[in-house]
């Protein structure tokens, strides 16, 4: 597959900002990646989200260097309306993104806006409720809903479009650790499903390491680091950054340090299978 | 609050009445309330009143019914007690304050059985603009979530040491001010956010969207709202032709 | 210092979120509550300041029933830290925000002047001392609420979720004070589900689910249980695991989980 996202020496600075939020970043995407993004609060990422899924220049104005294309599309020229069928945003609290008061109305809302006839919408919005697993909740309301079940109807709205490329903002940061390991094996199923490409920017590293593709670190609105997730963890330079490096992966680069020929990997599982391996041998 | 949840929140509520088209709903609910308004004899307000209840009774909704009437109570006697200071005599201030109830349980039929999806529809069939609709239904749907906010906000203040139920009239007013802010701002970000979400799923793209559901009204809603409207005619005209004394 | 007596709490739903839960905390304990989201633990804190009443049984704090107080009276000696900072900041400066509550408790001026100075000084606010609260960015106002809850100096100090939308440096900086209240024989209840940044404290763990308190106990025993996690839907923190999963092949080296911990984190190339 080709390139999905393309931004080429990014700049953008808000108008009363004296630093630029992005500086000279660059990203390539390719269809079907899943791709992380990390680094700490306030280095930019909410930003760089933004302008590429539209939402800047848009809707905020600045002072906008380089380009970004998604698609077939140049978001600087693009309308909004088109760029919302190829580049979805999952925001980070789900509550604020469903405004209709039944599950099913609220997924439509997207198709409704496009003036998607109302046959097409009844049969898309059946589709992305049985990819999200959520048909039972298409009369809810949504304030009776759960968080994870919130954070599914958010996205089963985004999905409904069709996009190419799914964004979402710090998923994670609201649902407790297990309903979040069921979030991520669905948006890897969902990429394995439908070939849909992920960006997803999260400080819980280990949660999303094993589905990842790559991992890009954005410090101070630059790019620092990209490369495939358990590269990148074992790099020293990765914590100096501002990134929560998981524990295990920390020790594996510790006992790297310390002289044991081990290999990148992730989790503890794999991590005891080779140490239980390295002690055998002596 | 509680008289504000349980006379006007929709609750679904499987119904003959609940499944009239909304549109049928309101004209019944609107002649309710003009009849209500200009009832001025006893006989008339325990009719109406009976109808209301009977209404109440087939929407399976009684006992609602029966709590918005106890918490309007309140406000009920005290129309009566200003009357009487108003040299009305005992009949007429009872008659005001059954009037005030009266006009309660007409709108407050209305909104138990209408769910927001319908007060959409109704209205989009009224023609207003689409922002307006909108700007209505998304704060319907976020009442219930403000209403969590403010909660956890009074939580919050309160662990702090602000004291809600004590000091005279102006100390109360002024210790709703750290209750207040928070809910403002957290409110200005949620519009914000919501901005960004609308944007993001194209809204404004067109301007005639589509809608998921279409609603038509059937020959039962029909039949109901012609009906309801020949018995609202009779009325008026017995109000007018026999005026009929206390 | 804090006792549920066999503490049941309905909602007005109708919905229990506790059941029959009995728990005794003594002075500078430090306690962890874990378990899935809705599991009771908010519920929970929220009755050891009175903001919740049991439905059947008793809370007591420092040997008091917090049904005869009200919530600003236990609130004196129980502060807690709510997890949305946008949920309490309203003032016009960082100073009179910090205030606020001392103002409530009826702090003498000497004593306010004193604790705003303190708490500032040690959360590194000073420098927004006269700025907007609600200007401040959300690591900032995170510390700001810690801040304006310690500075009325509590005796118990309960942080509901405080690593929730934290990023690592954010979280050191968290798991440093909450070090400092434990050495400043500072009774502290953390609710959180993020059991990695609890792991490295080593409280005493509290495991909810559905209400009911399942197990009580030491974290380095608990959080070794599999099935009990399994079952309460929290997570095992990596570290146990992987001691775990050493110990687990026929052949392994390792007898118990304390010789992987030492093998790992002692001398390397022993053998």
């Amino acid at each position: 597959m080709g390139e999905i996202v393309r931004v080429e020496n990014l700049s953008f600075r808000y108008p009363e900002a004296a630093k630029f939020a992005v500086r000279d970043f660059e990203l390539t995407i390719k269809g079907g990646e899943i791709v992380m993004l990390a680094g700490p609060s306030g280095c930019g990422k909410s930003t760089l989200l933004r302008t590429v899924n539209g939402l800047i220049p848009h809707m905020y104005t600045g002072e906008y260097l380089g380009s970004v294309s998604v698609g077939d599309h140049k978001v600087s020229e693009a309308r909004m309306s088109e760029l919302a069928q190829t580049v979805g945003l999952l925001f980070q609290n789900p509550e604020n993104q469903i405004f209709m008061f039944s599950v099913e109305r609220d997924i439509a809302f997207g198709l409704e806006n496009l003036a998607v006839p109302p046959d097409e919408i009844r049969a898309r919005v059946d589709e992305a409720m049985r990819q999200l697993g959520i048909t039972d909740l298409a009369q809810r309301a949504p304030h009776e809903l759960s968080d994870g079940q919130k954070q599914r109807v958010a996205l089963a709205g985004v999905i409904v479009m069709r996009p190419r490329l799914i964004i979402l903002d710090e998923p994670t940061s609201l649902l407790d650790p297990k309903t979040a390991v069921e979030l991520v094996e669905l948006v890897r199923r969902l990429r394995d499903e439908t070939g849909i490409t992920f960006l997803i920017v999260e400080h819980r590293l280990e949660l999303l390491v094993r589905i990842a593709d790559r991992l890009v670190v954005m410090s101070e609105g630059k790019k620092v680091l990209d490369g495939r997730p358990e590269e990148i963890l074992a790099d020293e330079r990765a914590e100096a950054y501002g990134i929560s490096i998981p524990p295990v992966s920390r020790l594996r680069n510790q006992l790297k340090r310390d002289g044991l020929p081990l290999e990148n990997g992730f989790g503890p599982d794999e991590l005891a299978e080779e140490l239980n391996r390295q002690a055998l041998k002596r | 609050m509680y008289w504000v949840a349980g006379g006007f929140i929709f609750r679904r509520v499987d119904s003959p009445f609940h499944s009239l088209d909304p549109r049928v709903k309101l004209l019944i609910s609107a002649e309710l309330f003009v009849v209500s308004l200009t009832a001025y004899s006893v006989t008339q307000l325990a009719v109406v009143m009976g109808v209301m209840l009977c209404i109440a009774a087939v929407a399976k909704i009684l006992k609602r019914v029966g709590r918005t009437l106890v918490f309007s109570a309140g406000f009920s006697v005290f129309i009566f007690v200003i009357n009487l200071f108003a040299r009305q005599s005992l009949l007429t201030s009872a008659i005001y304050s059954v009037r005030f109830l009266a006009i309660i349980i007409s709108t407050s039929l209305f909104f138990i059985t209408t769910s927001p999806d319908e007060l959409e529809q109704v209205m989009k069939s009224a023609h207003l603009p689409r922002d307006v609709v909108f700007a209505f239904t998304t704060a319907v749907r976020f009442i219930p979530v403000l209403m969590l906010d403010a909660i956890q906000i009074v939580d919050a203040q309160k662990s702090r040491g602000l004291e809600v139920e004590k000091g005279n009239l102006i100390k109360r007013v002024r210790k709703m001010v750290p209750v207040l802010i928070p809910l403002v701002v957290n409110s200005v970000i949620r519009s914000g956010e919501l901005a960004e979400a609308m944007e993001s799923r194209a809204y404004g793209a067109v301007p005639r969207p589509t809608s998921l559901n279409r609603y038509s009204s059937s020959k039962r809603d029909k039949l109901v709202a012609a009906g309801s409207l020949i018995l609202f005619i009779i009325t008026v005209y017995i109000y007018v032709r026999f005026p009929t004394p206390l | 210092m804090i006792e549920f007596r066999d503490v049941t709490f309905v909602h007005q739903t109708g919905k229990t979120a506790l059941r029959d839960v009995s728990l005794k905390v003594e002075k500078a304990e430090m306690l962890a509550v874990v378990g899935e989201n809705g599991a009771g633990k908010t519920t929970l804190v929220k009755h050891v300041n009175g903001l919740l009443k049991p439905t059947k049984g008793t809370v007591l704090v420092d040997g008091e029933d917090t049904r005869l107080k009200s919530t600003a009276e236990l609130s004196r000696k129980v502060g807690i830290a709510f997890q949305n900072p946008d949920h309490q900041l309203f003032s016009e400066s960082v100073e009179a925000e910090t205030t606020f509550a001392l103002k409530n408790f009826g702090f003498s001026r000497e004593l306010i002047n004193q604790r705003l100075n303190w708490a500032l000084q040690f959360f590194g606010l000073d420098e927004y001392r006269n700025s907007s609260p609600l200007a401040l960015s959300g690591g900032e106002k995170k510390r700001l609420t810690l801040a304006c809850i310690l500075a009325w100096d509590p005796e118990v100090v309960i942080l509901d979720e405080p690593t929730v939308g934290q990023d690592a440096i954010q979280k050191e900086k968290l798991s440093g004070i909450i070090k400092m209240l434990r050495s400043t024989g500072k009774t502290t209840i953390i609710v959180s589900h993020d059991v990695e940044f609890i792991w490295p404290l080593q409280p005493r763990l509290v495991v909810m689910s559905q209400g009911r308190i399942v197990a009580d106990g030491p974290a380095h025993t608990l959080m070794g249980d599999e099935k009990l996690l399994e079952g309460a839907r929290v997570m095992q923190p990596q570290l146990v695991k992987l001691y775990q999963r050493l110990r687990r092949r026929p052949d392994s080296p390792f007898a118990s989980v304390n010789d992987a911990r030492m093998w790992i984190t002692g001398p390397v190339g022993v053998g």
